[in-house]
This record gives structure tokens, C-alpha cells and sequence, in this order.
């Protein structure tokens, strides 16, 4: 019962289908979208730092640390847009995102 | 089985459990506020695995950063936004049963994927992790050095998403009064008092 | 088991033991609590007038901004922790690059300041 490497990546690859699955059946709702975006990057996360720790070498950690900044300003810029979005037309749905071309 | 290594696989399958389940709750809930409540919930489990994997400056930064600030900050846009959110649920039940699926598959395929992975042989660790430094001292020797360019490059990033953010969300009234704290320190007794020769029967 | 998690076992047996009073508390009142719910019960209270508005007030935009500042701010000092440990072995040229690093979010903070980002009114 020793707890190895594939564990990791078994609980990592489930988030990252919950993350994807919560993409699909959420078509309207752009914020449980985004937290979607933050599930699947966190499940890359758990990747990285499985491997990092099963190979022994630091430069996963490091990458992941670098994935959690760009993750972090995703979410602060997604949001931002969000908010702009919903105070010009009133709603979130995503069926009318398309309006920000151009 | 002895204790040693039945604790650690307990901790982790309590941990796993818990991250998958909350995951699951994030994308199901009906009211996004309980979504974020269970997306912080994912994080801290996230953040205990990562200790047990040894990364402990990683997991107590997921806490800091995922936890305190951006949870928080879906927080604050799922309470600001003025949104029927049982309407966006529509939809959720066409999709369920193709979307359902279609992640059994994904899921099956990434564990088979991850189940039959071999380290190959020749694999050299670039920053080896060693036993004697800690975790967060063995970050701070490789970051600023070896690293030091992508470090600089998450620096820019963080400066873009701070402008782009204040860009979009910021707006100034024009018609409020301002405090002007600078001027009103600055005042002297010569500026507010004015000495006028007022001549008898005239008025000012 | 490392002696690394071992060092962490005190922190499992808090959560455990926070865990149960929390629950505790939150299932005692189920179960003693007389709870006899109305409509009025329920409804906000508005100094006896009749409720006019909804409980859940939407929060100010500006609360927002704060929350993005945070985080941007929050991860600098993320990236000082290391670097606050290691400084004594790795020398001048990791200072200096934490110097750029800092220079960078400084220019973000003065741009914050100048277009008024951080005054509330």
C-alpha cells in the first residue's frame, strides 16, 4: 500500500477531467468557468510537484511556483474583464462573450 | 501492516478524497458562493498532499495566495455580480450525461497514462533536491541565480496583470468632492483670512 | 514514513480536533435549539418596516481592486521568502535580481497611486 507516484498523478488526472467537466456543463456561468481554469491548473500543479518529488530534482517545484503566479493573474485579469463585462451588459452568460471583438 | 506506512497512505486517500470530492462539488454547486467555499476546500487538500510530497514551501503558498487572496477575490465578483444564478444553471442537465462521459474517458485514459509511466533510466536531475538544506532554502538557492530570468519575467507578469486589472475596473466619479489632504496641510491663516476696507454705507 | 511528515502529525491532529468542535457546534443547536421558522422570522429586518430589499447586498467595486492589489502584493512577498533565507549563500547577483523584481511591482505600485487606484472615494 505504498503510496507512489501514480497515485499522484491518478488524483491530479481526475481534477484536470472535474476541471474540464466543469467547463462543458457550466456553459453560462463565466465565474465557475474561471474556477474551472484554477482546478485545472492546480491539478497541473500536483503534477509537477509529484514528479519534482519522485525524480528528485527541484525544477518542477520551481515551474509550478512560476504556474501558480501566472495562475494568480489569470484570475485577477479574468475577473477583471468579468466585472467590466457584467457592468456593460448585465449578465455573465457566456452565449453573447463573443460581443467583445473588436 | 505496520504503522509506517499505513498513515501516510490514510493521510493520503483522506487528502485525495477530499480534493476530488470538493473538485466535484466546484463545478456542481447551485450557488457559486458555496462553488468558491468548496474550490478553498480543494486548495487546502492540494496544499496537504504537496507536504507530503515534501514541497512544503509550495503547499503553505497555495494556502497564502490561492486561499487568502483569490478565493477571496471570487468571492468579492460572485457577491458583486447582481446575477440570477439559478438561470445560468440551465443547460447543466442537457450537457450532464455527453459531458459525463467524455471526462469517464479523459480520467480512465490520464490514469493508464500515469499507472504505466517509467522513469527512464537516463534521467539526470538538473537541481537535484538534497536532504540537507530545507525546502524553502534549497528554492531561494536555485530562483535567484539559475532562475533569475523567469523570476524577472513573473515580475512583468504580476505588473501587467496589476495594470490591466486597475485599467479595466477602475473608474473615477467626476462630480465627488475630493479631500485634498496636501492643501488643507499646507494652509496658512494667510489664505483664509482676508482683510477688506469696508467704507461706512457702502457694503461690500 | 519520513521524518518530514512526521514533523507535520501535530498539525493533522489539530485540524482533526478543530474539525470536531466545529462540527459539534454546528450540529448542537440542531439538535437542542427549539426552532419554530416563520416567513417574518426569516425576512431581513428593516427597523419594523417591511422588508424592501434584498439581504444580500452587492458589494462595491472597489473592493475588488483592493483584492487584486492584495494578490498582486501577496505574491511579491511570496517571492521574498526565499530569498530572505538563501541571501548569506547565493550573493550579490540574486540581491540584485530581487532588486529588479522589486523595481518592477514598484513602477506598478506608483502607477496604482498616480491614477488613484488607492484612495476609496
Amino acid at each position: 500500500m505504498e503510496i507512489g507516484l501514480a497515485h499522484y498523478l491518478a488524483v491530479a488526472a481526475i481534477l484536470f477531467t472535474i476541471g474540464v467537466f466543469g467547463i462543458f456543463v457550466n456553459r453560462k456561468n463565466v465565474v465557475v468557468i474561471l474556477m474551472s481554469v484554477e482546478l485545472i491548473l492546480l491539478s497541473v500543479n500536483i503534477n509537477l510537484v509529484a514528479f519534482s518529488a519522485h525524480l528528485g530534482d527541484l525544477a518542477g517545484q520551481i515551474f509550478a511556483l512560476f504556474v501558480l503566479t501566472v495562475a494568480a493573474a489569470e484570475a485577477a485579469v479574468g475577473l477583471a474583464i468579468l466585472v467590466v463585462y457584467f457592468r456593460n451588459r448585465g449578465d455573465i452568460s457566456v452565449d453573447h462573450i463573443n460581443l467583445m471583438k473588436g | 501492516m505496520e504503522i509506517e506506512t499505513l498513515l501516510p497512505a490514510l493521510a493520503f486517500y483522506l487528502f485525495a478524497g477530499v480534493a476530488v470530492i470538493s473538485a466535484l462539488m466546484v463545478v456542481i454547486a447551485r450557488n457559486p458562493v458555496r462553488s468558491v467555499l468548496f474550490l478553498i476546500m480543494t486548495f487546502f487538500s492540494a496544499a496537504a498532499l504537496f507536504v507530503m510530497l515534501g514541497a512544503e514551501f509550495l503547499a503553505l503558498l497555495l494556502i497564502v495566495v490561492y486561499v487568502g487572496a483569490v478565493a477571496v477575490l471570487f468571492l468579492f465578483v460572485v457577491m458583486m455580480l447582481d446575477v440570477d444564478f439559478v438561470e445560468l444553471k440551465q443547460g447543466f442537465a442537457e450537457y450532464l450525461p455527453l459531458g459525463a462521459l467524455l471526462s469517464f474517458v479523459l480520467a480512465v485514459e490520464l490514469i493508464i497514462l500515469g499507472a504505466t509511466f517509467r522513469i527512464p533510466k537516463e534521467f539526470v536531475a538538473q537541481t537535484p533536491i538534497t536532504a540537507d538544506v530545507s525546502n524553502i532554502e534549497a528554492f531561494g538557492r536555485v530562483l535567484y541565480t539559475d532562475y533569475a530570468f523567469f523570476f524577472e519575467a513573473a515580475g512583468l507578469i504580476l505588473l501587467v496583470a496589476m495594470i490591466g486589472a486597475i485599467l479595466l475596473t477602475l473608474s473615477t466619479k467626476k462630480d465627488v468632492k475630493r479631500q485634498k489632504v496636501c492643501e488643507q496641510v499646507s494652509r496658512t491663516p494667510k489664505d483664509g483670512l482676508k482683510r477688506v476696507d469696508v467704507k461706512p454705507g457702502e457694503g461690500i | 514514513m519520513s521524518g518530514l511528515l512526521l514533523d507535520y502529525l501535530p498539525i493533522l491532529i489539530f485540524t482533526a480536533i478543530a474539525l470536531v468542535i466545529s462540527f459539534a457546534f454546528l450540529a448542537m443547536p440542531l439538535i437542542m435549539a427549539p426552532a419554530a421558522p416563520d416567513d417574518e422570522k426569516h425576512s431581513t429586518y428593516e427597523c419594523g418596516f417591511p422588508a424592501f430589499d434584498d439581504s444580500r447586498m452587492k458589494f462595491d467595486i472597489r473592493f475588488y481592486l483592493v483584492a487584486i492589489l492584495f494578490i498582486v502584493f501577496d505574491l511579491e512577498v511570496a517571492f521574498l521568502f526565499p530569498w530572505a533565507v538563501s541571501l548569506g549563500e547565493v550573493g550579490p547577483y540574486a540581491f540584485w535580481a530581487m532588486m529588479v523584481f522589486l523595481g518592477e511591482l514598484i513602477i506598478g505600485y506608483i502607477y496604482a497611486w498616480k491614477v488613484g487606484a488607492l484612495e476609496w472615494d
